[in-house]
């Protein structure tokens, strides 16, 4: 289930919250569970055992792997369990992609295995792994309560499309968490926000990429104007999704740490990472980068770890051989600012700005084909490969009607609306506003659910994550 | 203060979910849309199966869609908000411009195109040797509108060159110099039926017949006219009005209409259609495999076969102070290998007429 869909905003959210804030706390876990399984089995029936085996699994080796009394019996069990969830997701995600490229090497036809990919199984896989690793460091206990355990992965708020919430930053909101008006209101009014987010910006920028996909139109202008709606249209889906996940959180009484910040305002590409789907980041730091000693050894080791790390992350995002060379290619630009250009950088702003923007809108180009073949020849478009023309017909129409959709989406990329909303808090009006805050949120949502009665755009994203 | 307006900032929004939400089950089931002129989805089948494969979920998310309450009114806003808001110049690749809505169709499809041509070649080999063979192409009335106003648009020459150049034995008859953007209805794709007496007499004369001789009584349809654009594109604008032609030997004519492969006679124009979801399927009755068209005191004994899309209903009435005898064929709805026990084509003169609109998304000729 999509929360940018009429059966979840009509029909699902108003049963679990009168459901949820009718029953007493010992039943408010077991409630938000019954909801999430409900939820994710609603577009995934099968799926549903999957994770629910993946829950069990974890449970069980977590348990075992704080009570084994040895250093090395702990290892043994944390290989297994980490190793019987991972393969779960090496089969479901990546085993096509295997045998496609050992075929091709091989020289033989690639068989078609058909394997749908569970919705969200790349982001519950790195939550529970968190959970197993963080018990195997004794930076947890084992959660002994399965019903608690699988709350925490299956939780619908931030189950199909993050972020990863570790189970250290919330176990102890699993057990005890506070409910207020504040902290509700404060909820609601992100969700709206991350919903407007999704549905008007992403959703109409996703229109102008659909119609640069089926154009035969193009130019090397279209192409630019496509990189930049793209990037847009990735942030807002994601961070909408996010904002969305981090407002239900808030209703139901959790606080999810941030997953977005601004990332368009980055003057470097690390930057830019420290402020780009910030759980997965920080998840490949903690579990990866630093377990494999990080910065904190020689420059061959470091560019190995670093590879490793960013060939993992993009290799995330999808079993296609273009987010592999996405990946690789934040490994360069992360490599050269390391060892050449952060002092650069730091020095000349608009320019490290500049810079950003230029490779990161370049990057989603890579991100958005089907293959490494397609995204390279996307790349090349963007500078006249194929002898394109500098524009077109279709380029200035799409110009015509996203240009404000486009303006409108880069304002909000930025701080700037925030900031002079606070500001206008502050000021004489504030109390008017303030409460005129409340019937403007209740339109923008009359709105969304206009977009959504139209049956508009209305895409997936995650699917491949 | 603080805490009053958190209070009042939730039970704000809870008011404002549980009400939409017992409207939403509360509301009768609505089985038609007007405005969008198709049955809207209905509450899935409820089995282990199809909860098992997913249909049901997906069912149902398009059962929400189509069931929600005051569903027109709200596309009327999310149409409103695209336009002013984010200034989009078309809704759902729907544009308002002259006072004419009309929709982007702007990619060539030469695999259409191909079919159309592998569809015409199979009739024109199975049963039309012997008959001379006339094709024209109605261009969509963007062709008057798109470009000059900076949407994109088809080539429609181009088009309509390529299109003929694929079927070198029937002789191009165009008539895209003979029509403007007036000639076509404001809310709808079609031509008006009465703006198109000197394209009848074009083509009838590019057949070596004559239609000028005719002479045709305008009658207005007391109807208000929302073609099919008005519903799809969400905004309000102004009802067109149905003009249609009658003559002497119109009013005369024999029609029959085989329908489900039964012959039944009607009028040319059907005035229950004329009043229904679509005005427009008042011309012959609108969709029909197959219509004969008689003159009952024929003063020749020429006969056209009319090989055609929606376009053709208006237009093959005109026809008959030339041809004494019409076959329509719509091989949309019949297979063009079940004609061979349906028409005689011995003797007869034959047209294609079809619109760039349906050549380019032609996989309904069969």
């Amino acid at each position: 289930m999509l929360f940018s869909s009429i059966t979840f905003l009509y029909y699902f959210l108003p049963l679990v919250l009168i459901c949820y804030f009718i029953l007493p706390a010992k039943f408010k876990n077991a409630c938000l569970l019954f909801f999430s399984l409900f939820f994710y089995a609603w577009g995934e029936p099968l799926c549903v055992f999957l994770m629910l085996a993946t829950i069990i699994w974890n449970y069980v080796f977590g348990i075992l792997i704080e009570r084994a009394g040895k250093k090395c019996a702990k290892k043994i069990y944390l290989t297994v369990s980490v190793s019987g969830t991972l393969s779960g997701l090496l089969y479901f995600k990546y085993a096509g992609f295997f045998a496609e490229n050992f075929a091709y090497l091989a020289g033989m036809d690639a068989p078609v295995l058909n394997i749908a990919l569970p919705i969200g199984i790349s982001f519950y896989t790195f939550q529970i792994l968190s959970y197993s690793v963080d018990v195997y460091r004794g930076e947890v206990p084992a959660q002994k309560n399965p019903i608690t355990l699988a709350t925490y992965i299956a939780l619908f708020p931030q189950l199909i499309a993050g972020p990863i919430v570790r189970y250290k930053d919330v176990a102890e909101q699993l057990r005890s968490r506070t409910h207020s008006f504040e902290k509700a209101e404060e909820g609601i009014r992100r969700f709206i926000c991350g919903l407007a987010k999704k549905i008007i910006l992403a959703n109409t920028l996703g229109e102008l990429c659909e119609g640069f996909f089926a154009s035969s139109d193009l130019s090397v202008g279209y192409f630019w104007l496509f990189a930049i709606s793209y990037m847009l249209q990735i942030y807002f889906d994601f961070s909408g999704y996010s904002d969305m996940a981090i407002g239900l959180g808030k209703i139901f009484g959790f606080d999810f740490l941030e997953n977005f910040r601004y990332p368009f305002i980055a003057k470097s590409i690390s930057e830019f990472w420290r402020r780009w789907h910030i759980s997965l980041g920080s998840w490949f730091r903690d579990y990866v980068y630093i377990p494999m000693g990080g910065n904190r050894v020689g420059k061959v080791r470091l560019l190995f770890n670093l590879f490793v790390v960013w060939f993992l992350t993009g290799f995330w995002h999808g079993a296609e051989w273009n987010f592999v060379i996405w990946g690789l290619f934040f490994f360069v630009f992360l490599l050269l600012e390391k060892l050449f250009l952060t002092d650069f950088l730091k020095k000349h702003k608009i320019i490290g700005h500049i810079y950003t923007l230029f490779f990161v809108a370049v990057s989603f180009v890579i991100f958005s084909g089907t293959g490494a073949k397609e995204a390279l020849l996307r790349v090349g478009g963007l500078f006249g490969a194929g002898a394109i023309p500098a524009i077109s017909s279709a380029f200035l129409y799409a110009l015509r009607n996203y240009g404000t959709t486009l303006i409108l989406a880069i304002l909000c990329a930025t701080p700037a609306p925030k900031l002079l909303y606070a500001r206008i808090l502050k000021g004489r009006l504030s109390a008017a506003i303030s409460i005129l805050e409340i019937p403007a949120l209740l339109a923008v949502l009359v709105i969304i659910t206009a977009f959504l009665a139209d049956g508009s755009f209305n895409p997936f994203l995650y699917f491949r994550f | 203060m603080k805490r009053v307006k958190s209070i009042v900032y939730v039970l704000a929004f809870a008011i404002f979910l549980a009400t939409v939400s017992s409207v939403c089950l509360a509301k009768p089931e609505t089985k038609y849309s007007e405005a969008e002129r198709r049955e809207l989805a209905r509450f899935p089948k409820l089995s282990t199966e199809t909860v098992a494969s997913g249909e049901f979920s997906k069912d149902f998310e398009s059962y929400t869609t189509d069931q929600f309450p005051a569903r027109d009114f709200l596309r009327s806003i999310k149409a409103a908000f695209a336009r002013i808001a984010l200034n989009k110049a078309d809704n759902n690749g729907l544009f308002y411009i002259e006072g004419h809505i009309s929709k982007i169709d702007s990619e060539e499809n030469d695999a259409m195109m191909e079919h159309a041509k592998t569809r015409f070649d199979f009739l024109y080999e199975s049963y039309l040797k012997e008959n001379p063979v006339y094709f024209s192409i109605v261009p969509d009335k963007n062709m008057f509108l798109a470009e000059e106003n900076g949407y994109p648009s088809l080539d429609y020459r181009g088009f309509i060159k390529r299109m003929t150049g694929k079927i070198p034995y029937m002789e191009y008859i165009d008539i895209t110099d003979l029509l403007s953007l007036d000639d076509y209805y404001r809310t709808d794709t079609h031509w008006k039926q009465e703006a198109i007496r000197d394209i009848a007499a074009r083509l009838a004369s590019a057949m070596g017949k004559d239609t000028t001789g005719e002479i045709f009584t305008e009658n207005v349809l007391d109807h208000p006219f929302l073609g099919v654009y008005a519903g799809q594109y969400a905004g309000k604008v102004a009802p067109d009005t149905i003009k249609y032609l009658t003559s002497e030997r119109l009013d005369r004519a024999i029609v029959t209409y085989y329908d489900t492969g039964v012959a039944k006679k009607g009028s040319l124009y059907n005035m229950e259609k004329a009043t229904g979801k679509d005005p427009y399927e008042m011309f012959l009755s609108g969709t029909m495999p197959l219509v004969t068209l008689k003159d009952s005191q024929p003063e020749n004994d020429n006969h056209l076969i009319l090989f055609r899309d929606s376009f053709g209903s208006s237009i093959a009435p005109l026809f008959l102070g030339a041809y004494s005898k019409i076959t329509v064929i719509d091989t949309r709805y019949v297979q063009s290998e079940f004609l061979k026990n349906m028409v005689d084509f011995k003797g007869a003169d034959v047209l294609f007429l079809y619109s760039t609109s349906l050549l380019n998304n032609s996989l309904a000729i069969r």
